[in-house]
């Protein structure tokens, strides 16, 4: 029997999610190169056709007034009047492992009787390998038997594919479903932008481990060693309230792709790698060998902060010879 | 109003844990250190500052896991909820979103809560998911990743706020009970007060066996536990510090980062 990979694709602005994209090569790894893609919205024909032609996937559009503002209420609706009537055949629903994506695939699990595997990173065989505690460990999780729910890490599979020999099939669905028990009121931007992240050549970022706030003065002592850098936080020192959120890199914060990267005592869970992994070149100081952060950085220095920084810095002022 | 927080009890360093084989899992060694989760702590906070603006606010913190967990369940009566509840699985293994949430619901599906919160993810699971399938399991609206939550306790409307990709936010109202995961850096969880801390002290758990609360769906299994691939790591840099400081030098120099000698 031919199995379906069903991939719910995202927007944003009126252009596919990079995500999405990377779905695909998700799907192609599972065996099923043009997977069907759902795409949910209001009048986004155009989109969802020229989805279909870039990707020769059937693309099933599902059309609804209320669909222009996500809430996890409509979309799982939504996409319950789809998904529902072709249980057996499934073999997967594949989301992103973004805001949309983990918020809906519990609850849609949940109706389908199937089991959801979130931030999933790699296939082996019928199984699923994910991260766990922040990244120091794997895990292989192998679902039962019939239709599973998966989140797919964003970054994890490639987003480029090759054109397509014809377009795919573009079918609409139109739904009446509305907002009962959870109005949408509306998006709005970050508070925090301008901390000159996106202009930097060089990003110096500080994670939980330089301690405490008062040993940020030595990473901007080796920020300022750089022309064009920036200060950048993981997550977790925000939250502290060391730096101000502008800073922040990662999946809630900003994402960046400067020439130069250095984490510092950044411990590197995938909220904040997935913000900064297309670094030309990533240096990482951390005191754990283990750290998850040293496997996204192209050299890897195992040295306590406080007392590498100052060394480094002399070094630069008083070179040998 | 009555509000339910669910907490987990996660180790402090994962190097300290005993990797087994059959079933394929992890169990602390008696070097192991636990705390809570750490966005369970924003989520108690949460529920506590609410207490502050609607006194009279019952606050009960939940966690399920052995018996070690009670410590986690104490950490949060210190910090001021008022009644602690362990459901208790004797044995140390592996649940998914599903299976924890499916046996939280059991024993909160007719206690009558206004609010459960729950940290958006544990530290060592990284699930993401035991809040969505709570809404799911108990018929209620969850809304994730919460950074802001206004409550009119007349009409039991909330408007709350989440935080979705680049910081931006999504509002929605929605009417009490309601689920809500939060999000790290919402607020600034507190430290225990000595009072709380001796009022504790004296205070008994809630104690039920999770196995009289419904009996988990195990729809997967962990086939293997292991270390990351090591090959997929950079260079690492060897020496002393101070070699390591120059031929970090060097290669910056090198790939015309930083002008040095």
């Amino acid at each position: 029997m031919n199995r379906n990979i069903i991939i719910i694709g995202e927007h944003h602005e009126g252009t596919i999610s990079p995500g999405t994209l990377e779905l695909l090569d998700f799907s192609r790894a599972l065996g099923s190169p043009f997977p069907e893609i759902i795409l949910l919205g209001s009048d986004i024909f155009s989109l969802a056709e020229n989805l279909a032609e870039r990707t020769g996937c059937a693309v099933t559009l599902i059309n609804g007034e209320h669909l222009n503002l996500y809430s996890a209420e409509l979309y799982q609706k939504a996409l319950l009047e789809v998904l529902r009537p072709r249980d057996e055949r499934t073999l997967c629903i594949a989301f992103s492992h973004t805001s949309l994506g983990f918020d809906l695939a519990p609850a849609l699990a949940h109706a389908l009787q199937a089991p959801c595997i979130s931030s999933v990173e790699d296939i082996e065989e019928s199984s699923f390998v994910r991260s766990i505690f922040g990244g120091k460990l794997q895990s292989v999780v192998t679902p039962q038997n019939g239709p599973v729910v998966l989140t797919v890490l964003p970054g994890a599979f490639s987003p480029d594919r090759t054109p397509p020999e014809k377009s795919g099939h573009m079918r609409i669905v139109d739904v009446s479903v509305a907002p009962v028990s959870m109005i949408p009121q509306g998006e709005r931007a970050s508070e925090y932008r301008d901390s000159g992240l996106h202009d930097a050549d060089v990003i110096v970022s500080a994670g939980r481990g330089i301690g405490k706030k008062e040993n940020l003065s030595l990473i901007s002592a080796l920020a300022s060693l750089f022309p064009r850098s920036a200060l950048g936080a993981s997550r977790a020192v925000c939250d502290l309230g060391w730096m101000e959120y502008r800073h922040q890199i990662g999946t809630t914060g900003q994402t960046v792709s400067p020439k130069l990267y250095i984490a510092c005592g950044i411990s590197g869970a995938i909220q904040h790698t997935s913000g900064m992994k297309n670094a030309q070149t990533i240096i990482a100081i951390n005191s754990d060998p283990n750290a998850a952060i040293f496997s996204v950085s192209h050299y890897a220095i195992v040295e306590d902060l406080l007392s590498f920084i100052p060394v480094l810095m002399e070094e630069y002022t008083h070179p040998p010879g | 109003m009555k509000i339910l927080v669910c907490i987990k009890q996660v180790c402090d360093s994962s190097e300290t844990l005993v990797h087994d084989t059959d079933p394929p899992w992890v169990r602390p060694s008696p070097a192991t250190v636990f705390r809570m989760n750490r966005f369970d702590e924003f989520a108690l906070e949460e529920a506590l500052l609410i207490g502050e603006r609607f006194p009279g606010t019952e606050i009960h913190a939940l966690s399920v896991g052995p018996s070690r967990v009670c410590t986690t369940i104490r950490k949060a009566l210190e910090m001021g909820a008022s009644h602690g509840i362990h459901l208790c699985i004797e044995k140390e293994l592996y649940l998914s979103g599903e299976d924890t949430a499916s046996i939280i619901a059991g024993y909160a599906r007719d206690k009558g809560y206004d609010l459960i919160l729950t940290g958006i993810m544990s530290e060592d699971t990284m699930h993401c998911q035991v809040g969505q399938y709570l809404g799911a399991l108990l018929v209620l609206p969850c809304i994730t990743s919460v950074i802001s939550e206004e409550i009119s306790p007349d009409d039991a409307r909330v408007v709350v706020e989440r935080e979705i990709e680049s910081g931006r936010r999504q509002a929605f109202l929605v009417k009490m009970p309601v689920v809500l995961t939060i999000q790290s850096g919402i607020n600034r969880p507190r430290y225990p007060s000595l009072s709380n801390v001796l009022r504790a002290r004296s205070q008994d758990l809630e104690t039920c066996e999770a196995e009289h609360l419904g009996s988990p769906a195990f729809r997967q299994k962990i086939a293997a536990i292991r270390y990351p691939d090591a090959g997929k790591k950079g260079t690492f840099i060897q020496g002393d510090s101070r070699q390591k400081a120059r031929e970090l030098l060097s290669i910056l120099h090198e790939k015309s980062l930083l002008s040095w000698r």
